[in-house]
């Protein structure tokens, strides 16, 4: 089930919140820059372009969309809904029902271009497409760019929210406003967009829409007297939405004879023609050939092919203000065409860039290694290949006793991680060991110097330094009121500290802590889902470093350091993550001929000891006839078997236990 | 390719001077090895042959004899069970005639004799067999008669030299004294017998076709057996149930048996095989894995103290009564074999016969159709590397540094030493000097630190007894990872 899955990715990139909409905030600490994560990796578009060659009949419809409208007749709009509320369900009956796309030429959830994104159920990368509807003998365009529906991918809604005047509120009325849907539709409301509520599955048999209605006006405030209901799966309700994005949304302003304005709010890297990049004309107009400037770097490009996502590429010759569009430009790198930054005219230059985007800032660290060293130049090639797409991706060599040589790697999330990691497994046939993941670190050294740290095994000595720093985050979780009990349990655990508790409904509430960034990189969100039985849904934004009594425990095998097992913790928990990863490497360690102490250790101080005893006997003792072959084989197997286990000084472990080891230390920290 | 060969012969034990028929003399004496340090001494062995330059062409032959009366319950080998037709030959002597042996054994020894006779001896110039082992199965199941045929064969296709070595597997109920003498009489004069166990319970639990009565009635029959001074008796530790007062007292029986020597193999658990379904290694009941060592050690530390010279992992013998045979294969010199299954090892070549008969009959009509050709290509030397190793360190005598480093180079002999290095200082391994003297880890180091020194000091090294033996398989596939990195 796609929902499961995907729900337990449930990494975060943290996002910050609009301080509008009268929302209390806490005030980030002193320093503290917010992080605005940015593009993630993008879908490989060209090959969707290229499977939708048109058709005679689609091409026909296709011209059809390509008409221009007057901007009165232009409405932008995206959809705001949770994980699995149907938002690509209902994207699809849009496009199917303005014949945007032919029934015959469907795919299921046609927005959702990767592979990845349609079996997880998850759009991670936005997409755009330009319907042409008539209503009452008038035509109108409506170009729906689609947001991420799942909560790791919020940094992405901003953007698409910059370039509509509406959005289409869904929710499903069998379930209720989550708190990922909350934060997006404030953030609509601080972008000033008109809002259209619609209560989806009602066709389900637990649908209650007039609760969920009165939810939505409770929790949010806004007017649900005339929200639209629907199936988008059962097609009801269609006419009705399309009609109100119509009537309720307005048209953008007309600036087309002012100076060219497009806000960039997506680009990806085409091997054939180089950077893609995806734009909303604010102002102005943009024509095929038209020598054009990115106002934040000042380069000069002139723009070869300029076109409509529909939701194929279909080229156009000139863009108003108003609409939205693609182009390409001989971009050597998305680096190159940064998302937020504004395009002009190089004739005709814009006074004021328009208000862009800050950078990504990876805020969850890992290492890659590649389980077969021979991979190292493959993996490394794999990860530019991504970061051509994916600006977000951060990474440098980084080598280990235990591991080899890899590559410690930068993300937004914890679901960018392991989407990241899935792209370099299947796309190219990598395998990978994944380290614990870390966060940022401040560490106030003795000398009064401020250094930044991803990396435990780089934590300067306890000597060197004064103070530690983590990144905090506050979280937001929407319960039943069943499950209040335990997931305070949980957050308590995980040193969060509680902040308020509303209910929101007579059954529902809103529980509010703050908790380290490093409590819920692991498996905060699988934990959340399992205590609440898959009810509560949660959000959570950075709020600033604070210092904490944190430790680097060390793990020794046999007295010898394993770099890549060290991490660091808050020292009332030092003792039993030290005693669980003991114990785990105890379970998973061959004996040797020897005995082998484990031990966590901080700094010199053994704090948890474990101890493998020595193999008291691995003999052959016959050999029949002459016939050492078998023998020979089984002692090759054995030599094999000790050669896929790296040796941390006179021990082989096998890598399968590190492994173990680093989910465990995903799972204790 | 001549240098290929050499490294066959010359990490090997000096051959032992032409035996004396009427009585196997000592090829060569052990210093009691009471302790793991103890090191082998030979008057002979501080002056190794000099390397042959050409191939030596087998002088050893091993027979296949597949039949038993059941398989026991941790057998995996190509046997043939005759069912309890074939309990009690004791009695079918000469007298009864050959209408009173199993057509499949008769049938059997004919594939076989085909089998010599189709294969042609690897040198010209008639070097003689100097072992032959007749092994199974249980081979004395099959008629003397026809163990005689089989001798006869292999006299008059390879020639045996003036006094070899005849090694024949029998099993206790399956052979009386007239039996036995009449194998004596083909010219067998060494026998293995499979005891296993003193106790009848584990007998029983072993699915064997005989009690200890049986065993007592056997060891009798060899006791008083005038032409038979060399015997084994072989016993199996880490059974089913056994404890360590079973396993003190099978081996007190079996040094109160006065075998010239004892092989103690240690349980293996094979898939496939009724124990393989039942049991799981170090699970009860069967021993742990401290216990089974503790079993191992003290077989090690009785035998010895009853005179026997632990020579290899699982064989001990008086002083001078090797397994001639066994040694053949240790020192990783060539030998025929014939019959189901059976591995042989010529021109550099293993080649397994086909286990099954069908197949293996076919096989022997390819080789007479001259449709079947041995290949003979030269062996690949990081395999040739690795079976010397693997066989040097089973015995006692270990692995000769300076003839591996002529045959393999000098870098990979340091190598090897280097990974053992902390194993000497722990002693698992043993270096040992030109005589053979045990020597201390620190010297070892020394020649190992200063490469223009290697060799001045250590010549030999070997796995100690017990430890390093019972943890051979991990030395041993440490070094085969630094042949084969």
């Amino acid at each position: 089930m796609a929902t499961a899955t995907a729900s337990r990715l449930a990494v975060l990139a943290p996002r910050q919140l609009p301080s509008a909409a009268g929302r209390r905030r806490h005030a980030p600490g002193p320093g503290f820059a917010p992080p605005r994560p940015r593009a993630l990796s993008a879908a490989p578009r060209g090959r969707v372009l290229c499977l939708a060659a048109p058709a005679p009949a689609a091409a026909s419809a296709g011209q059809d969309r390509l008409q221009k409208v007057p901007i009165s007749n232009i409405r932008n709009f995206c959809i705001i809904a949770h994980i699995d509320h149907g938002k690509s369900t209902l994207a699809d009956k849009l496009l199917e029902l303005t014949g945007t796309v032919q029934k015959r030429e469907m795919k299921e959830q046609f927005l959702d271009n990767m592979d990845l994104e349609r079996e997880r159920g998850i759009t991670i990368k936005l997409q755009a497409a330009r319907m042409r509807y008539v209503m009452n003998n008038e035509p109108y365009c409506l170009n729906l760019i689609d947001t991420p529906g799942h909560v790791d991918f919020s940094y992405e809604v901003s953007r698409s929210l910059a370039a509509c005047e509406g959005a289409l509120l869904v929710v499903d009325a069998s379930q209720g406003v989550e708190a990922q849907t909350l934060a997006n539709v404030y953030l609509a409301l601080e972008n000033n967009l008109e809002i259209i509520p619609v209560l989806n599955k009602i066709d389900l048999p637990g649908a209650d829409p007039d609760r969920v209605a009165q939810e939505i006006e409770e929790i949010i405030g806004l007017d649900c007297s005339d929200a639209i209901r629907c199936s988008a799966k059962e097609g009801i309700g269609i006419t009705e939405i399309l009609d109100a994005l119509v009537t309720k949304i307005p048209p953008p302003k007309d600036t087309s004879k002012d100076p060219l304005r497009a806000l960039i709010f997506d680009s990806y890297y085409d091997p054939y023609r180089g950077v893609i990049v995806y734009f909303r004309v604010i102002d102005g107009t943009i024509k095929k050939g038209d020598r054009i400037c990115f106002m934040a770097n000042g380069k000069e490009y002139v723009a070869d092919e300029i076109g409509v996502l529909s939701p194929n590429q279909m080229q156009v010759d000139e863009l108003y203000a108003g609409e939205v569009g693609y182009l390409s430009a001989s971009i050597r790198s998305v680096a190159d065409a940064r998302v937020g930054d504004t395009i002009t005219h190089y004739s005709k230059k814009a006074d004021h860039a328009l208000p862009g985007y800050s950078e990504a800032t990876p805020m969850v660290f890992c290492g890659l290694f590649p389980i077969d060293a021979d991979q190292f130049e493959e993996l490394r090639e794999a990860l530019e290949k991504l970061q051509l797409n994916d600006a977000a991706l951060k990474f440098e060599p980084e080598s280990s006793s235990a591991m080899g040589f890899g590559f410690r790697c930068g993300f937004l999330g914890l679901l960018h991680m392991e989407i990241v990691q899935e792209r370099l497994e299947r796309e190219y046939n990598l395998n990978l060991i994944i380290t614990a993941p870390s966060v940022v670190y401040r560490v106030n050294c003795a000398d009064g110097e401020t250094v930044e740290c991803s990396n435990p095994s780089l934590l300067p000595e306890p000597g060197k330094r004064r103070s530690i720093e983590e990144p905090y985050v506050k979280i937001e979780m929407l319960t039943p009121k069943d499950y209040i009990g335990p997931i305070m349990e949980l957050s308590q655990d995980r040193r969060g500290e509680f902040k308020e508790m509303n209910f929101i409904t007579e059954s529902r509430a809103k529980v509010t802590y703050e908790l380290p960034l490093a409590e819920m990189v692991g498996d905060f969100f699988d934990q959340l889902k399992s205590r609440s039985k898959g009810y509560a849904s949660m959000e959570y934004s950075l709020v600033g470093y604070r210092e904490s009594p944190l430790v680097k425990l060390d793990i020794q095998i046999n007295g010898d350091p394993v770099e890549a097992l060290s991490t660091i913790v808050h020292r009332d928990k030092a003792y039993s993550v030290g005693r669980a990863l003991t114990q785990k490497l105890k379970e998973l360690i061959p004996r040797q001929m020897f005995r082998v102490p484990i031990q966590a250790c901080i700094g010199t101080k053994v704090i948890a000891s474990e101890a493998l005893s020595a193999i008291r006997k691995d003999v052959l003792s016959k050999c029949y006839g002459g016939d050492i072959t078998r023998k020979k084989k089984l002692l090759k197997k054995q030599a094999e078997g000790k050669k896929r286990m790296k040796a941390i000084g006179r021990v082989d472990v096998p890598q399968e236990a590190f492994m173990a080891v680093l989910k465990l230390e995903k799972e204790v920290l | 390719m001549l240098r290929l060969a050499f490294p066959l012969v010359s990490h090997l034990p000096p051959r032992k001077p032409p035996p004396i028929c009427s009585r196997p003399q000592p090829a060569r004496r052990y210093a009691p090895s009471s302790t793991a340090a103890a090191a082998y001494t030979s008057s002979s062995s501080s002056t190794p042959p000099s390397p042959s330059l050409s191939p030596l062409p087998p002088a050893s032959a091993y027979v296949h004899l597949p039949f038993c009366r059941k398989r026991c319950h941790y057998c995996d080998f190509p046997i043939v069970a005759l069912g309890s037709a074939a309990a009690s030959p004791r009695g079918k002597g000469e007298g009864e005639g050959e209408g009173a042996d199993d057509p499949r054994i008769v049938d059997y020894v004919r594939l076989l004799l085909r089998e010599v006779a189709a294969t042609r001896p690897v040198s010209d110039d008639g070097v003689p067999l100097e072992t032959v082992f007749f092994g199974g199965g249980t081979p004395s199941l099959v008629p003397p008669r026809l163990v005689a045929a089989v001798l006869d064969a292999l006299r008059g296709r390879f020639g045996l030299s003036a006094c070899p070595e005849v090694s024949i597997e029998m099993d206790p109920g399956t052979f009386d004294a007239a039996r036995l003498a009449e194998l004596v009489g083909a010219g067998v004069n060494r026998v293995s017998l499979g005891v296993q166990a003193f106790q009848e319970g584990l007998l029983r639990a072993c699915g064997r076709a005989h009690g200890v009565e049986e065993v007592h009635e056997a060891l009798g029959i060899l006791a008083s057996c005038e032409g038979l001074q060399n015997w084994s008796l072989d016993l199996i530790s880490s059974l089913p149930n056994q404890t360590q007062e079973m396993w003190e007292e099978s081996l007190r029986c079996a040094v109160d048996a006065r075998p010239t020597h004892v092989s103690v193999y240690d349980l293996q658990i094979e898939k496939g095989t009724k124990f393989g379904q039942m049991y799981t290694p170090g699970v009860f009941p069967l021993p742990s894995d401290t216990e089974s060592a503790s079993f191992y050690k003290i077989a090690s530390k009785r035998l010895s103290e009853a005179g026997y010279n632990h020579y290899e992992i699982s064989s001990y013998c008086k002083p001078g009564y090797e397994c001639k045979h066994n040694l053949t294969y240790w020192q990783n010199r060539p030998f025929y074999a014939f019959g189901l299954g059976s591995a042989s090892y010529i021109n550099g070549v293993r080649y397994s016969r086909p286990r099954r008969m069908k197949e293996y009959a076919e096989w022997v009509q390819h080789l007479e159709d001259g449709t079947w050709i041995h290949e003979c290509r030269s062996p690949d030397m990081k395999d040739l590397a690795m079976d010397v190793v693997m066989l040097s360190l089973r015995t006692a005598w270990g692995l000769d540094l300076q003839s591996f480093s002529k045959s393999f180079g000098r870098s990979l002999t340091l190598s090897l030493c280097n990974i053992f290095k902390p194993f000497v200082e722990s002693g698992l391994v043993i270096a040992m000097d030109s005589k053979r003297r045990a020597l201390p880890h620190t010297a070892f180091e020394l020649d190992l630190q200063n490469e223009g020194d290697f060799g001045s000091r250590v010549a030999f090294i070997r796995l100690s007894d017990p430890e390093g033996f019972l943890l051979s398989n991990e030395l041993i596939s440490l070094a085969f990872g630094t042949i084969s990195p």
